[in-house]
């Protein structure tokens, strides 16, 4: 059984430390294409957008590699899940407000609909948990 | 487990927590430091881009700030929507004409003789990654306008400073 955990831990972390790596290089390519998906959500001023265009894909691409390296694994999963929910609120608020646009999660231009994306985090959030959790069960 | 432990436990999560963020945003501002300069300058985004070398013998069309912008009035420039009629439709700029790029070679022509080529244009899109305002300033241009300028910021930027929007046909 500590053996099926031990398993289902890493998995978890790998999964988590991959996803939010290649969400972070893909979107780090275009900063200005990035800061437009999130003057889409119409949250933040204009250049606020900029600088969390040009910010945010790092935090994730370190958060993400911290993972996948078994390194600061409690304060990186502790950052991601922020990240996380940060989004499902801003992700929400799109949904109350009906506006219909790209989440604007990863690629430029790859459209996921705000519900589907907001599961999505869900289930980040999920493994964010685990990682967190599991790593302190852990000891390392 | 007693309480001390614990606590310095917590700190040194958010601690280190703290430090993964603040140093992946130095990271981030630095690697991008030319466009926040930009941006937190007034100028353009992507200016820099726009002004590649290779099209020196092409005139580029200059570039104009919100803030230039808004001090001019409806009779010194005559604004364009270079964005699709449907988005044109939804909220545009007071008194801003629109003229999608895609439809630029049809209307040419029209235009050219409502418009005197001495008039100062302003073209704007959705502001960002959009081109359509360059490629529309730089066509007008071939055409004999003299003075076209490009609101890179475009719509997103009037909207978010709170400025008037109209709807429909001016």
């Amino acid at each position: 059984m500590n053996k099926f955990k031990s398993i289902f831990y890493h998995l978890c972390r790998l999964l988590l430390g991959g996803v939010f790596l290649y969400a972070g290089v893909v979107k780090v390519m275009d900063p200005v294409g990035f800061a437009g998906e999130i003057a889409n959500y119409q949250i933040l001023p204009y250049r606020l957008n900029f600088l969390v265009a040009a910010t945010l894909p790092f935090v994730e691409m370190l958060a993400g590699s911290l993972l996948m390296l078994n390194y600061k694994v409690r304060p990186a999963s502790l950052v991601i899940g922020g990240l996380n929910l940060v989004f499902i609120v801003a992700l929400s608020s799109l949904l109350i407000r009906g506006l219909d646009i790209d989440c604007g999660c990863f690629r430029p231009g790859a459209h996921s609909s705000a519900t589907t994306a907001l599961w999505r985090d869900v289930g980040f959030m999920v493994l964010a948990v685990v990682t967190f959790v599991g790593n302190k069960r852990r000891g390392t | 487990m007693n309480k001390p432990f614990l606590r310095k436990q917590l700190i040194t999560l958010l601690r280190d927590a703290a430090l993964i963020v603040a140093l992946a945003m130095l990271v981030g501002m630095a690697v991008n430091i030319r466009l926040l300069w930009n941006i937190w300058s007034g100028q353009i985004p992507g200016s820099a881009v726009l002004n590649e070398p290779g099209s020196e013998n092409e005139p580029l069309p200059m570039p104009i700030s919100l803030a230039e912008l808004s001090d001019l009035s409806a009779d010194e420039v005559l604004l364009l929507d270079a964005r699709h009629v449907d988005l044109y439709l939804q909220g545009h700029l007071p008194a801003a004409r629109s003229l999608p790029w895609g439809e630029i070679e049809s209307r040419l022509d029209d235009f050219r003789r409502e418009v005197p080529l001495h008039n100062t244009l302003v073209v704007y899109c959705s502001g960002y990654g959009c081109e359509d305002s360059f490629l529309l300033a730089q066509r007008l241009m071939a055409a004999g306008y003299e003075d076209v300028r490009v609101f890179e910021g475009g719509m997103p930027e009037w909207r978010d400073a709170g400025l008037p929007v109209e709807k429909g046909q001016p």
